[in-house]
């Protein structure tokens, strides 16, 4: 089984769940674009809330954020974060929704995209899209760090169980092929978007997200040729809002912090947190925040790899924190 | 009736220019002096809010009747997305003066813009016409509740060109939704070029090739506009599908001839029949003014 297996197959638990909910995308009532609906498709009581409308590039959000408003639960399946770009208008006024009418109407869309390299069709892909989403005001913006917790995570988010904010579920394309060896967590255990150390250690912080939630731990564990280095490492997770009162508290726990994420450097998700961190914790930092990051696109699809942050990269950044 | 280049071709009229209708072209159960007095306060709202320091306010005088017939025949349970420039949708559903007052004295929502959840009158939207892609939503949303409940959506022609416009209708009729569409076209708008909304020959034969259910009526013959807005409704309401209701408006700020003035046109007709006296229309317009006066001093006085 893999991610999207296993996704899928949530998908189908919560569509039996709670009839306000229906399925919107390009082709979801033939399995959609990544066959994460193709488990509603089979059954034929799901099939008919897999609702298939025209090409609505300007539009598809702001209409699942009417459905919304309407009292639905509508969970709209990405193939891509490109899509979300180009309804942005309407994304952001399904964001202001909540606010202009003083919380007496909301809109609960969940929006399942894709992010990052992987599948080798570079475009968006080589970007970092979370950057354009977190400045929607009113959207939540959480990302995947780890293949067994897909389940639990699309679950909790569309339960709307951190607040009925709508919300964008990004699923990194390398996690999405992952073949799952452990059995998937049943529970998250934590509100989706929550940050959780994912190693502990008493010498540097580092946060990571998504794709580089793996990369550093491996890279923790590689460095110093094996021996590994005493880093405590964050699965960050939500990045719209940000849980700054646990994140600047584990950066203070060590004074040596690093960030890892895919994309750009510049003007980053990873850019916030540390001045967020250098705001409220310079006082505690031995010395400046580190940021291991991917090449800057255009990348074309045989270089999108280079959107990623390279392990020899962050070993680097590590050993250098490691210095006494 | 004798057509002025100031009277659209093409526009379906029941009511001429001299209020004469012809016979059994009353649209059933429409209570006429209910009509004329809510189409008052309407052009009195206008007035009014042309002297409450709305930044950039744009007059709708002489495009009451869409709005007036809009509001008349939304029932409780269904949804209106109003555009700009659609205050008087408010009044005329029931909202309190005061509130009125208050929202747009104090500009939450925007410049001159008026919501309430209560009374199911939707927030405006910063993007061009994105408001139609909420109502759209809306209306989906309605039709899989199977509550019964319809959603109308006010535009102007100068958004129909747009790409949320071309998708709106798209998706409205692949999915059979109950939206109707009320567009109102100024043909010569004041604040833009001539060209804008101009895509074939109307707005409604845009809808029409799209498959969408469509009536032209002429936005000074207060009855054809509560015709046609009727019977859109009622298509919605039977699940019968989606429709525009393109209504041409004269502004009045271009100082065309009476019979193009709405409320005159109306006014004529009651005249003619004997149901108008100007007693009627000192006290319709003063009670209204009255309470707009009232309503806005004491919003001015709470923001001060």
């Amino acid at each position: 089984m893999n991610v999207i297996d296993v996704m899928a197959a949530t998908l189908a638990e919560l569509l039996r769940e709670d009839a306000r909910r229906v399925l919107l995308g390009e082709d979801v009532r033939t399995g959609g674009m990544l066959g994460l609906s193709r488990r509603c498709i089979d059954d034929p009581e799901l099939a008919a809330r897999a609702l298939a409308l025209p090409l609505l590039p300007a539009t598809l959000a702001a209409h699942a954020g009417g459905l919304a408003a309407a009292g639905m639960r509508p969970i709209v399946l990405l193939p891509g974060v490109a899509p979300l770009l180009e309804g942005l208008a309407g994304l952001r006024e399904v964001g202001a929704l909540a606010a202009k009418n003083a919380g007496e109407r909301t809109a609960p869309v969940l929006f399942v995209a894709p992010c990052g390299p992987g599948f080798g069709t570079a475009g968006d892909a080589v970007d970092a899209p979370e950057t354009a989403l977190v400045h929607t005001p009113g959207l939540r913006v959480i990302v995947l760090g780890r293949a067994h917790e897909a389940a639990a995570l699309l679950t909790a988010a569309a339960n709307f169980e951190a607040g009925e904010e709508p919300t964008v579920l990004l699923v990194p394309r390398m996690l999405l092929a992952t073949a799952l060896d452990d059995e998937p967590v049943a529970e998250l255990g934590r509100l989706p978007g929550e940050p959780v150390r994912v190693r502990a250690g008493r010498a540097m912080t580092v946060f990571a997200w998504g794709e580089c939630v793996e990369l550093a731990l491996a890279a923790c564990a590689a460095a110093h040729g094996g021996e590994g280095v005493d880093a405590a490492v964050w699965d960050t997770g939500g990045l719209a809002p940000l849980s700054i009162d646990t994140l600047v508290e584990a950066a203070r726990d060590t004074g040596r912090v690093v960030i890892v994420h895919a994309g750009p450097r510049s003007f980053g998700v990873g850019a916030e947190l540390a001045a967020v961190i250098a705001d409220r914790a310079v006082l505690w930092l031995d010395g400046p925040i580190l940021r291991v990051c991917g090449e800057a696109g255009p990348l074309g699809p045989r270089q999108e790899l280079r959107a990623l942050p390279s392990e020899a990269d962050l070993v680097a950044a590590l050993q250098t924190l490691a210095i006494p | 009736m004798d057509t002025t280049p100031w009277d659209p071709e093409g526009a379906t009229t029941v009511l001429d220019a001299e209020g004469r209708v012809e016979p059994g072209a009353i649209p059933a159960g429409l209570d006429l002096r209910i009509y004329y007095k809510a189409l008052v306060a309407a052009r009195c709202l206008d007035v009014r809010l042309g002297r409450a320091g709305v930044p950039m306010y744009a007059s709708f005088a002489g495009e009451e009747a869409p709005l007036v017939a809009t509001a008349m025949q939304a029932r409780e349970q269904d949804w209106i997305y109003p555009g700009l420039r659609d205050v008087a949708v408010a009044l005329v559903r029931g909202m309190s003066f005061e509130e009125l007052a208050r929202q747009v004295v104090g500009g939450e929502g925007g410049p001159g813009r008026v919501a309430s959840a209560s009374l199911r009158i939707a927030t405006g939207t910063d993007a061009i016409a994105m408001h139609l892609a909420l109502a759209a939503g809306q209306a989906h949303g309605q039709k899989l509740a199977a509550d019964g409940g319809i959603t109308f959506a006010l535009v102007g022609e100068g958004a129909t060109t747009t790409g949320v416009f071309h998708e709106t209708l798209a998706v409205a009729a692949a999915c059979d939704l109950p939206l109707v569409i009320v567009c109102r076209s100024q043909l010569w708008p004041s604040g833009a070029p001539a060209e804008a909304g101009v895509l074939g020959d109307s707005v409604a034969d845009r809808a029409r090739t799209c498959g969408v259910w469509e009536r032209r009526v002429d936005g000074a013959d207060p009855l054809a506009v509560y015709g046609a807005i009727g019977q859109a409704a009622a298509r919605a309401r039977d699940r019968r599908g989606p429709s525009l209701v393109e209504v041409v408006v004269t502004q009045l700020l271009h100082d065309p001839p009476a019979h193009r003035d709405p409320v005159e046109r109306l006014r004529r007709h009651l005249d003619t029949t004997g149901q108008w006296t100007a007693t009627f229309q000192d006290v319709a317009e003063a009670e209204v003014r009255g309470k707009l006066e009232r309503a806005f001093a004491a919003a001015q006085a709470g923001v001060a």
